[in-house]
């Protein structure tokens, strides 16, 4: 979403369409922030993670506080109250670092995942490439939906409605090749346990989320919305894109399985469940 | 300086299970963690030609190490005699690290939140004692020792017989190294 609204500034001076979107984000990435440190053994520690190490994630937590920051400064500048409001070299600035830091957050999570040997899935260098389209894609829909509605009480300006919805259409088709470059080229993996999992998106348990929720609701269906002339469809669109984003995300996290080792299987299926009676006949 | 690794005789081996429970026990964890699970794998073949093997695993303290590098808080260490393991204090539970081990050897604890694993049992280690699970195993099948060194008996059983790494396609060189007799389907 900053991508697009630093783009709008700098590059077609309507950024005062898309001022909202940036708050939005910020807040959005903060929330998403919060419930990570929520999700930690120990949230308290949390801040041990800004540190200098040379590990993804720290680089990664580094990138989303300034991304935060960056991104409600951007914000800032919009509101009629706002003191700074005349300065359009700072907000410009500002853009720039802004389309930087919304480009990184998208890369970030797919080295992230892409980077962990352990997981075949994962370990793919197309990974961060889909991440990437999908996040532009979900940020061009989300300012869409929200662009022209304030702190600028402009009517929704047609041509930049045309605009997003073409470029709706085209990250939508990038993020099909590449989503199913990506789960083909996987089907032929020489990783037994990533071939295995692509089989399940295409064909075995994972089939419904995969073909109905990402494919069909998430990126046809939009796709065809957004060609569409009346403005509701467009809206729906975007919403749908907006599920397909979180459907890409909950199969590709899911689909976490590592090398099974010899017998592990096995070993782990005959131990009892964590809540078997047996185990607490003792207290 | 020492480098010390581990020997699985898999020959030996007879899946006791004696280690495990060494472990679980001295190093006093959770009812739901287990560093040194002992898989099985087979029986495999037709009889009379049957084969099984039992494969001892742990932490591989491996000399690349993915846990190592993707902690962001610098909890996750190696040490000079290449012993990886968890600094309870700078560990948030983040579990990057279980995720990035491909041996499952990386276990969040729920009650401090902190991650563990098997740290080759580095106290005693210090005071020149074997760990726990090499002093339990009465088939000798685990041999411990520092890899460097001419004199150890660990170097000289590796150098005995043809041995394997487990995974070693993901370029982890893991220090934990098993024999493996000739025979049967995997």
């Amino acid at each position: 979403m900053i991508v697009v609204s630093g783009l709008a500034d700098l590059i077609f001076m309507k950024g005062d369409l898309f001022g909202l979107g940036s708050l939005v984000a910020g807040i959005a990435i903060a929330i998403g922030s919060g419930l990570l440190v929520f999700e930690l053994g120990r949230p308290g520690q949390f801040w041990r993670v800004l540190s200098a190490q040379k590990a993804v994630m720290t680089v990664g937590a580094w990138m989303l506080s300034f991304t935060i920051f960056a991104s409600f400064a951007y914000f800032s500048f919009w509101p009629g109250f706002s003191p700074w409001r005349k300065l359009a070299t700072l907000r410009h600035l500002l853009a720039a670092a802004n389309i930087l830091l919304g480009l990184g957050v998208c890369l970030y999570t797919g080295i992230l995942l892409g980077s962990l040997r352990a997981r075949p899935f994962w370990n793919t260098p197309i990974l961060p490439v889909l991440f990437l389209v999908s996040g532009l894609s979900t940020g061009v829909a989300a300012q869409s939906l929200l662009s022209g509605k304030w702190p600028i009480g402009l009517a929704y300006d047609r041509t930049v409605g045309s605009s997003l919805s073409a470029l709706d259409l085209v990250l939508i088709i990038f993020e099909l090749m590449i989503l199913f470059i990506y789960v083909l080229m996987m089907r032929f993996s020489s990783t037994v346990v990533a071939a295995r999992i692509a089989a399940s998106w295409l064909m075995g348990w994972r089939k419904w989320l995969f073909w109905g929720g990402l494919v069909v609701f998430g990126l046809l269906v939009p796709g065809v919305l957004c060609v569409l002339p009346s403005a509701p469809s467009h809206g729906l669109g975007q919403a749908l894109i907006l599920v397909g984003g979180l459907t890409l995300r909950f199969l590709v996290v899911y689909s976490d399985d590592r090398a099974e080792l010899p017998g592990e299987g096995e070993y782990y299926a005959r131990l009892p469940e964590r809540d078997a009676p047996f185990l607490r006949a003792w207290e | 300086m020492a480098r010390y690794g581990m020997i699985m005789d898999t020959r030996r081996c007879i899946g006791c299970h004696s280690c495990t429970v060494a472990c679980k026990v001295n190093n006093e964890l959770p009812v739901d963690m287990i560093y040194n699970p002992v898989y099985t794998a087979g029986p495999t073949g037709v009889f009379p030609n049957l084969h099984m093997t039992f494969y001892p695993l742990l932490c591989m303290h491996c000399e690349n190490p993915p846990c190592v590098g993707c902690c962001p808080t610098g909890a996750s260490r190696q040490s000079e005699d290449g012993i990886v393991w968890v600094d309870q204090m700078k560990c948030i539970g983040c579990k990057a690290c279980i995720q990035a081990c491909p041996y499952h050897a990386r276990h969040a604890n729920r009650e401090t939140g902190t991650v563990q694993k098997c740290d080759f049992c580095r106290e005693r280690v210090r005071e020149g004692l074997a760990p726990f699970c090499v002093a339990t195993c009465h088939q000798r099948a685990r041999v411990f020792g520092d890899l460097h060194s001419p004199e150890s008996p660990a170097l000289a059983l590796l150098n005995s017989a043809h041995s394997v790494q487990l995974l070693p396609e993901l370029g982890t060189n893991p220090q934990v190294y098993f024999i493996v007799s000739a025979g049967g389907q995997e």
